[in-house]
């Protein structure tokens, strides 16, 4: 009995350790399945002829033979659409109609004047307008079917009156018949339910097909083009045929999801083909194919990341790792050999090394507010925000992932090594550069290289040192420039920056245009962590190697 | 075989005793040698002198700056000061009549730290005995990089997916009124915490010798008798060391918390709730400092949580260096 | 180094070089011809002492082999000779032991020429991890040469005189480590040759290979002879029998015999040296 509770007992144990481990790999999965899932669709996605209208605008991309003809395509297919929400919309939402009617009537008076009317028949026209054009205003105004026709057969039969011949006025004519038209076949009983309805279908095909004819350019660039992708356009076509509605079934019950097809809504209308044909035509209409948009890793963002890439984060991101590695690895490096090969036991020592296991646990804020008070606000030279102060702060964070991980490599080294090159009669120092070093070299590079992904995925250190969300790309200058101004070449150094890990925050909390774009938001972590992750595979697989050909095979 | 002569350099059987470069240094040799070396020690010596320099310039510049918090009220306001700092639970610093209580940021930092390490804690610990006693080799090797990546995820990225992952799914499925709270943040930082303590606490147990396992298991102990009774005993203080450094990483983290936490500056209550927004120290800097203008009493008070923040981990750093010295002080008496 | 007059070394039959008559009959201390000698010289590790008051003379041209237990220190003093010992902390020698009559413990010893002139073998081949052909050429650029014709020149002529030149000359290129244990041996001392020493230490050389990578590097100890000194240490007391014209025996850090390697081991005048090559030892 006892030695089955023992049994049972180790059994148990070994389960929760292994469980335990399952569960952190699972946790592994859990975090970068839907980072890389999602993330990927920034780059590999289902594009539509949007898409690559904005390609061209932006960037002139593509060929314009070919992207000339899909819109010819498209424009070919968009067009009895744009039609008939037009005339739809005439009948329902008249205001514009009824504007439209007062302008004639007051160019009717112009014309009038232009043309020298005697004074007398000026005033009978005018009445003559007026009424017509009232007939035309109650028309437009009226619910009721029978109202309508007969307001407008009595506009109608004004139309061979000489008073109108030749002049604006005929227009009220043409008016009166295209809304003759509508009025025969739509149910203007329900005319304020058609025009909430309609609005919603208006701003679906916004969302699908880019701003509709005749309306002037919207200001940002995310305005004027229609789904670019093709689920965002799934997302607008479904606005589009399909209405969602939270109807309660009765007092106190809850509200429940029903979702109601456009096409019965509009069933009997003009409108009522549009929704078979956008499904129809749905492949020319948008064209969607497949993209592989490799150029999100160098393009800038188009309106707070609601297109576009990561181009400048990628390159900001670079730029302060490296500028660090530049200052760290040769400090860190230089310390690791001195500590393993010259250092003694001595109390100086002792203290570097306890000044070494401090930096490592210094909180990364607190290294944020080091560097602002330090490097940006002490520093004259620096003064401001940029990537040297972000750069420098960022090197004494590494310093001690590095100087251990170079001293644990120098370390490695055999004794034989250092022995058969003394016993060859190098001095110490150079045994060190020529033998030692070279020999710890990728245990060296495995430390340089974690630190490299730990100093490209740190925030907390550069929010107050350098970083921005929103910034222009550093500049380089130029060849000319720096000929004149040698200076110039470090420019760049003095400048804010734009980084993966602070737009990895900002896009997901700070920005609010960017979570309408949730595979952007997805897009910038995903590259984040793709650099880090390889940055770490690279070591790990480098170490590896090491380790088999320590053990010699 | 080869001969010993071949062209070129011709070698006489005697020429062994024909010494042709001098043994001994001449006087300017020997002076340049001893200048060098000396001054290339000196100059690697300081060299690695850096990291001590870091460190001082990080304890002035952040006492520097937050010394006025106290000081400027003159002498008596010093005490008044900092009392209201550690006691007071308001952090209402752009009030009209500011106060600056970090009470509710320091338990706000214990208290996702706690929350983190109930749950790292004990999955780290058993996941640190797998790979130390019970995993094979080939499995190990395995299970390794998977813990490296995981901690190779920048914290911003944790905090992108509590923000934008975890958040909606508590909020759909637990039914929280915000997704962003102290149970998030304490989760995702049980995720970061768990490498470190894997493989502190994992070289702690491989260090505890082979014979003493031999010996258990010589005594008729099962596994898991031999661990809970001899490997951890014997490996307690790298395992503390462990759960200390653990802490470390959570009391300090920044972006998880900021993006995660909610950021409402309570103290939770009741104290089990752990839907409940909290913020932390290293939060309420990160998120302050951006709007605060320099040497404004703001800016000062900010530095002073940095402060108190560093000084925190300074004293658990000095705690985990002492366990594992002591750790080490035991393997070298094995 | 050069001289007019080339001797070449003869070979017999059994792969032995034949033995120079001049040194055949010499008395082997207080030769005039000593080129390494000690004189009361002892090591200390801290404070074990490692080496105890032990004085010989090695002759210039000759084999010599130090037998002994291990632990007795014969390590220690081999490696005394050009001064390994510093790495190790807290080590520390007194007496003299001097090299071409200089006292290598000299404060102004000049390290690097010492350790160039008085090359080192080690137990186990240590190649570095680089081409057979910049294993070779680490000491002649160390001394400053740095034309390729003249390197290619000191290859060719060291890899011949370790006997490796026909294996590798087609893989000069190619990592030292990819090359078997013995063969690597001999290329640490092909590289030990290419800094031109007169004496070559060589630390228990053959106690990580198998027997017919030992027999080539007893051959090849038998070639190197009279052109360089050599100071071998060894366990195998068959090998310290074959190779060596003098035989010193160690035991607990102290010199207890040091004589003709024949009269050594045929006729030993101490009772501890008797025990030991007749295995009544430990």
């Amino acid at each position: 009995m006892k030695t089955l509770l023992r049994q049972i007992q180790d059994k148990g144990f070994t389960t929760a350790s292994a469980g335990a481990v399952l569960l952190i790999a699972a946790a592994l999965l859990v975090v970068l399945i839907p980072m890389f899932g999602r993330g990927i669709t920034a780059v590999i996605f289902t594009e539509t002829v949007e898409f690559r209208r904005l390609q061209k605008d932006l960037h002139g991309r593509g060929d314009n033979e070919h992207l000339a003809r899909a819109l010819a395509d498209a424009a070919a297919v968009r067009e009895p659409i744009y039609t008939m929400l037009r005339e739809f919309s005439e009948g329902i939402d008249t205001e514009p109609l009824v504007k439209q009617a007062r302008d004639v009537y007051q160019k009717y008076g112009e014309y009038l004047n232009y043309h020298n009317t005697p004074k007398e028949q000026y005033s009978d026209y005018r009445k003559q307008a007026k009424d017509v054009r009232d007939g035309l205003v109650d028309a437009l105004e009226s619910d009721d079917r029978q109202t309508v026709l007969d307001d407008l057969d009595a506009v109608l039969k004004e139309k061979d009156n000489p008073a109108f011949a030749d002049s604006p006025a005929m227009e009220f004519f043409a008016m009166a018949q295209r809304y003759k038209k509508i009025a025969e076949t739509v149910d203007l009983s329900h005319r304020a339910e058609y025009l909430t309805n309609l609005q919603e279908v208006t701003a679906a095909i916004r969302q699908l097909l880019g701003p509709l004819p005749g309306e002037p350019t919207p200001p940002l660039w995310m305005d004027q083009y229609g789904a670019t992708r093709l689920d965002m356009a799934l997302k607008a076509r479904a606005a589009l045929l399909y209405d969602e509605q939270w109807i309660s079934d009765g007092p106190g019950k809850p509200m429940v999801k029903h979702i109601i097809a456009r096409k019965e809504q509009f069933a009997g209308t003009p409108l009522e083909p549009l929704f078979d044909r956008v499904e129809a035509d749905w492949d020319k209409l948008l064209q969607p194919r497949l993209r592989i948009y490799w150029q999100y890793f160098f393009d800038d963002w188009v309106n707070s990341h609601y297109f576009g890439g990561v181009g400048p984060e990628i390159l900001g991101t670079l730029l302060l790792t490296l500028m660090s590695m530049c200052v760290a690895i040769p400090l860190g490096v230089i310390s690791a050999a001195y500590l393993v090969e010259y250092a003694g036991d001595t109390v100086w020592i002792k203290i570097i090394r306890m000044c070494i296991n401090t930096l490592a646990g210094v909180p990364s804020i607190v290294y944020g507010l080091f560097g602002l008070a330090f490097f940006v606000v002490t520093i004259g030279a620096i003064g401001k925000p940029c990537i040297l102060a972000a750069s420098l702060t960022l090197s004494i964070l590494v310093l001690p992932v590095i100087i251990r991980a170079s001293e644990e490599a120098i370390r490695a080294v055999p004794q034989t090594y250092r022995e058969a090159s003394l016993a060859l009669g190098a001095g110490k120092f150079r045994t060190l550069v020529l033998v030692t070093l070279p020999a710890a070299g990728p245990g060296i590079l495995t430390g340089i290289i974690l630190s490299l992904s730990r100093a490209a995925g740190e925030t907390a250190p550069i929010l107050f040192t350098g970083v921005v969300a929103m910034g222009p790309i550093p500049n380089f200058g130029s060849p000319s420039q720096w000929l004149e101004n040698p200076g110039s070449l470090f420019g760049w150094l003095f400048q804010p920056t734009r980084a993966l890990s602070y737009g990895s925050y900002d896009i997901a909390v700070g920005d609010r245009i960017s979570m309408l774009a949730p595979h952007q938001q997805f897009g910038m972590a995903m590259t984040l962590i793709l650099l880090t992750v390889a940055l770490n595979v690279a070591a790990i697989l480098i170490r590896s190697r090491l380790s088999r050909k320590l053990r010699g095979c | 075989m080869t001969e010993v002569s071949v062209q070129g350099e011709k070698r006489n059987r005697n020429a062994a005793a024909e010494f042709t470069r001098p043994l001994l240094l001449s006087p300017s040799e020997d002076l340049a040698g001893y200048v060098m070396g000396h001054l290339g020690l000196t100059i690697l010596f300081l060299i690695t002198t850096t990291s001590v320099a870091a460190v001082f310039l990080i304890f002035y510049f952040v006492i520097r700056e937050s010394l006025p918090f106290f000081t400027t009220g003159g002498g008596a306001a010093i005490l008044a000061r900092v009392r209201e700092f550690f006691t007071d639970p308001g952090w209402y610093p752009s009030a009209t009549e500011p106060r600056y209580g970090a009470l509710a940021l320091i338990v706000g930092s214990l208290y996702v730290t706690a929350g983190a390490l109930v749950v790292a804690v004990p999955v780290g610990l058993l996941a640190g005995v797998f790979l130390s006693d019970i995993a094979p080799f080939n499995l190990r090797q395995i299970c390794k990089p998977v813990i490296e990546i995981l901690a190779a995820i920048p914290s911003v990225a944790y905090g992108f997916f509590a923000v934008m992952v975890l958040a909606p799914w508590l909020q759909t499925h637990l039914g929280f009124s915000s997704g962003t709270n102290a149970l998030n943040a304490s989760l995702i930082l049980a995720v970061m915490a768990l490498p470190t303590i894997i493989s502190v606490s994992e070289d702690a147990m491989t260090a505890v010798g082979r014979e003493i396992r031999e010996a258990s298991y010589g005594l008729g102990a099962t596994r898991a008798e031999t661990i809970i009774n001899v490997v951890i005993p014997a490996g307690h203080s790298g395992i503390l060391a462990a759960v200390i450094l653990g802490m470390m990483r959570a009391i300090g983290e920044t972006m998880v918390v900021w993006m995660a936490s909610g950021n409402a500056s309570r103290i939770p209550s009741p104290w089990w709730d752990l839907s409940q927004s909290i913020r932390t120290m290293t939060a309420t800097i990160a998120g302050d400092m951006g709007e605060t203008p320099k040497d404004s009493e703001h800016y000062y008070a900010l530095f002073t949580v940095g402060l108190t923040l560093l000084l925190f981990t300074f004293s658990l750093n000095l705690l985990s260096e002492y366990l594992l010295g002591k750790a080490r002080a035991g393997r070298g008496r094995r | 180094m050069e001289t007019p007059e080339t001797v070449p070394l003869k070979k017999t039959d059994a792969g032995h070089a034949a033995r120079p008559q001049q040194f055949a009959q010499a008395a082997v201390t207080e030769s005039s011809e000593a080129v390494i000698s000690a004189r009361q010289f002892s090591f200390f590790y801290g404070a074990k002492c490692g080496v105890d008051q032990v004085s010989m003379a090695i002759r210039s041209g000759s084999v010599t082999a130090i037998i002994g237990p291990s632990g007795c220190g014969k390590s220690t003093f081999l490696r005394s000779i050009n001064r390994m010992n510093d790495l190790i902390p807290g080590s520390r020698a007194q007496g003299v032991l001097a090299v071409n009559g200089h006292n290598v413990y000299d404060k102004r010893t000049n390290l690097v020429n010492l350790r160039q002139q008085v090359g080192m073998v080690f137990q186990k081949p240590n190649p570095f991890a680089k081409s057979i052909y910049d294993n070779i050429c680490y000491g002649p650029r160390l001394q400053g040469i740095r034309s390729r014709g003249r390197l290619s020149e000191i290859v060719e002529k060291c890899l011949r005189d370790a006997a490796l030149w026909d294996e590798v000359k087609d893989d000069l290129h190619k990592s030292a480590l990819a090359l078997s244990g013995g063969q690597q041996q001999r290329l640490c001392i092909a590289r030990t040759l290419a800094t031109r020493p007169n004496v070559v230490l060589m630390d228990e050389p053959c106690s990580a290979l198998d027997p017919i990578a030992t027999a080539r590097i007893e051959d090849l100890i038998a070639q190197l002879k009279g052109a360089y000194t050599i100071v071998i240490v060894t366990h195998n007391m068959q090998q310290a029998a074959r190779v060596s014209d003098e035989t010193a025996f160690f035991c607990l850090g102290k010199l207890i015999e040091y004589d003709r390697t024949e009269k050594l081991f045929t006729n030993p005048s101490k009772k501890e040296t008797e025990d030991y090559i007749t295995g009544r030892f430990g």
